[in-house]
């Protein structure tokens, strides 16, 4: 069958997970099994990159209530990337502390799985399943460590959060069916180009639309919706908030930016504003509260929140026809694939420290300089890159994002988002500042890293300056993927 | 003098079944006790599954029975029955609140009235075909145009499964 | 039709009556007398020996919760058989993927004791 076909990634996927499920279910696991499942998880997910990065050439089409386009192409390239990342480096941390590794790793390739479907999603009724299909696994991995105190909270927080939003967006998306009478998104366009749509309908939309965000911006942790991010973030295993913070983010994005850009098109005079206030809100309320953090994971939770509201500009300012080449959305992209591997590097770097020093807080970056030069210098570029310092990936992904933002003359919002990006320059040079000048009394033993984390920081810090200083293949890519989107909608 | 219009069968089992389930839903939470409140939120379930058969909906009648009646208020029998003296006298701790969550249901059901009655929905009233086939057809549509839905649908039952034998157990291995 | 539930509420009807009828009847004519060891709760005959109001063990709530996960299955079988006839083989190669992925976790639920009562 040619429709099953075009979902090879995802079926690679299922095809993994059942695997990992089935040979943890028929033999006794033992601490070493961990190691194994590892292993094929990252194999199944590399192969599924490969057919993502496949799928990137053909021509868009429909399979199942999914779209097979450039734009779910990329968007499952940079989620498979994300998550073969992770396993390569965080492997070794979650095997290390809990003898459920069948379960993380079947869980693992699940959330991979309902990302992947996410980033096609076209049906409602698919999307929110989906959604919580992601939500409930991720509630799981968050409370992985169950009889650790604070992994439990971040569960239970994530959990009370996700369910109240979820059912929130339920409901709203109900009312859009009950306007439209079809939960097609591409039906949903149409229905709202008709001429003769009635005004109140219009208006009607107003309410459904916001409820229906509510649920859309928790997975995204976009202000007002983010009060669950930090404790998830600082609670959860680092691995799970690698994860949470890059390639949910992207998943969550790709079906905003699918509901907004495809849905209701046509009434982008409505969402536009709604969206650039949350943008504001969700980049200024981050990015204050990260001033204040001596947790250097709660300070990336925050500056992670805050980075979300810098995306969400790309969605605001979207265009079909921008002469600049920068239509808003292929920003979006470009900012979620830079910041992926930025912000895997810059948790992984986070990892290695507590790996061998336990903690988390400020203390124990000082003068990491001289204990573990490589660590403490990659470092440094990832945190340049969120900084958005240029010749890094962090800068691309902005200048398109604030680019779109200038082209559509939303100065006021461009002016608060330089302002923000000044702020968390500040809190980022501050982490630096504490690695290089720390005192080196307290300085410690030469810090010894697993092979996994090194390669994976290798491969971070390698595409943070591929994607900063030659950035004509990312470039290709993204045009691609948003042109395909944009062609399609009726602006 | 105009006469007072008869009301038929159907709207005075429609009025007895609405008034069930809107006195029981208050029951749920002006009940001093969790527990009664729990017993009360399953008659309100049964009355909700009366009023989808009135419309006809009944697929969704048997749903909210056999999965709410059946599973889920037993579920938050139990979730109960696990919290230490909760089950007896006057536990329910959000009863102090009253005052505020009584004006914001109010207001909520003020602002609800208004947006979906004020709204032209383009398809009002309109008589759904009520036919055997009902069921039926809803299983065609689930393994053709819904089967990714529904593959990711038994996917999500499996990990909550797991979920729950991994975060529940209480033992250590 | 609404109208072919008539039976059904008949039957609610004759339900509920019931009940009123037992407990109103007793209660106007049956002799009343209160003492101690009729107030206490029936044991089966056994004088109780712990206090009932104890929390219950999390294990009731675990098989509560895997009930639920089956019983939502079971649901989503209600419209697949009553087209499994006419649809033959493809309906049931649809669903296939569906079953089999709850039957591991059966099988899981099973390997690792949960439904062991300890």
């Amino acid at each position: 069958m040619n429709a099953l076909g075009l979902l090879l990634p995802e079926l690679i996927l299922l095809v993994g997970a059942l695997l990992v499920f089935l040979l943890d279910v028929a033999y006794d696991t033992d601490r070493e099994s961990g190691a194994s499942y590892g292993l094929v998880s990252g194999l199944f997910l590399v192969v599924a990159f490969l057919a993502a990065f496949f799928q990137m050439s053909l021509e868009p089409q429909q399979a199942f209530m999914m779209d097979i386009d450039a734009f779910a192409a990329f968007i499952k390239m940079t989620v498979f990337a994300g998550m073969a990342l992770v396993a390569l480096a965080g492997g070794r941390y979650m095997n290390r502390r809990t003898y459920n590794q069948g379960e993380f790793w079947t869980f693992f390739l699940i959330v991979s799985l309902a990302m992947s479907i996410l980033a096609g999603a076209n049906n409602l009724v698919l999307i929110y399943i989906t959604i919580e299909l992601l939500s409930i696994t991720s509630y799981m991995l968050a409370a992985f460590f169950r009889d650790e105190l604070r992994s439990a909270e971040a569960g239970m927080k994530y959990f009370l959060y996700g369910s109240v939003a979820s059912a929130v967006m339920l409901y709203g998306l109900s009312f859009i069916y009950g306007a439209v009478g079809s939960l097609d998104l591409r039906e949903v366009a149409g229905f709202f180009v008709q001429p003769d749509l009635t005004e109140e309908l219009r208006v009607a939309m107003i309410p459904a639309t916001l409820l229906a965000l509510a649920g859309f911006a928790f997975k995204a942790s976009l202000a007002p919706f983010y009060q669950w991010a930090p404790d998830t973030y600082e609670g959860s295993p680092t691995p799970v908030t690698t994860y949470l913070s890059t390639a949910s983010k992207a998943a969550a994005f790709a079906v905003m930016a699918r509901f907004f850009v495809v849905g209701l098109s046509a009434l982008d005079v409505e969402w536009v504003p709604i969206l650039a206030g949350l943008s504001i809100l969700t980049m200024t309320m981050g990015n204050l509260a990260a001033l204040r953090q001596n947790n250097v994971k709660r300070l990336l939770a925050y500056s992670s929140v805050a980075h979300a509201g810098y995306i969400l500009m790309g969605l605001v300012a979207v265009a079909a026809n921008a002469a600049s080449g920068m239509d808003g959305l292929n920003g979006v992209l470009l900012y979620l694939f830079a910041y992926l591997f930025t912000n895997v590097g810059a948790f992984v770097s986070l990892m290695a420290v507590e790996e061998t020093t336990g903690s988390v807080e400020m203390e124990a970056f000082q003068g990491l300089i001289h204990r573990a030069p490589w660590l403490a210098g990659m470092f440094t570029l990832f945190l340049l890159s969120l900084a958005g310092i240029p010749a890094t990936g962090g800068f691309l992904g902005k200048f398109f994002v604030f680019g779109a933002a200038v082209q559509h003359q939303y100065y006021w919002l461009v002016a608060i988002a330089l302002v923000n990006a000044g702020i968390a320059a500040f809190y980022y040079l501050r982490i630096i500042r504490t690695m290089y000048f720390g005192s080196q009394e307290d300085a410690g033993s030469r810090l010894e890293l697993p092979l996994g984390m090194q390669a994976t920081l290798l491969i971070c810090t390698l595409a943070t300056l591929w994607i900063g200083l030659y950035p004509p293949q990312v470039l290709d890519w993204v045009n691609t993927a948003s042109q395909q989107i944009l062609t399609a909608v009726l602006f | 003098m105009p006469t007072l219009p008869v009301p038929t069968f159907t709207q005075v089992v429609f009025v007895l079944i609405a008034a069930f389930t809107v006195i029981s839903g208050l029951g749920v939470v002006v009940a001093r006790n969790l527990f009664h409140s729990a017993l009360l939120l399953a008659a309100t379930f049964f009355g909700v599954a009366g009023l989808y058969v009135m419309l006809e909906a009944e697929f969704l009648a048997v749903t909210q029975i056999l999965i709410y009646v059946g599973a889920v208020a037993t579920l938050i029998t139990f979730a109960i029955m696990l919290t230490r003296g909760a089950m007896h006298g006057e536990t329910n701790p959000l009863n102090r609140q009253w005052g505020k969550a009584a004006l914001f249901a109010f207001l909520f059901l003020v602002g609800l009235l208004g947006y979906l009655g004020g709204i032209p929905w383009p398809a009002p009233f309109q008589a759904i075909q009520a036919d055997e086939g009902l069921i039926a057809r809803l299983g065609e549509q689930l393994v053709t145009r819904y089967m990714v839905s529904l593959e990711v649908m038994g996917l999500l039952l499996m990990v909550a499964l797991v979920g729950a034998i991994l975060l529940a157990r209480d033992d250590k291995p | 039709m609404a109208e072919s539930y008539l039976p059904l509420l008949i039957l609610i009807v004759l339900a509920l009556g019931f009940g009123a009828v037992v407990l109103v009847l007793p209660a106007l004519l049956g002799p009343r007398e209160i003492n101690k060891q009729k107030m206490q709760p029936y044991e089966s005959g056994i004088i109780p020996f712990t206090s009932p109001r104890r929390r219950f063990p999390v294990k009731y709530y675990l098989v509560a919760m895997l009930f639920l996960v089956f019983d939502v299955e079971v649901i989503f079988l209600y419209p697949w058989a009553a087209v499994l006839r006419d649809m033959g083989v493809f309906a049931l190669v649809a669903m296939a993927p569906f079953l089999l992925v709850l039957v591991l976790g059966f099988v899981y639920e099973l390997k690792k004791g949960a439904l062991h009562w300890r």
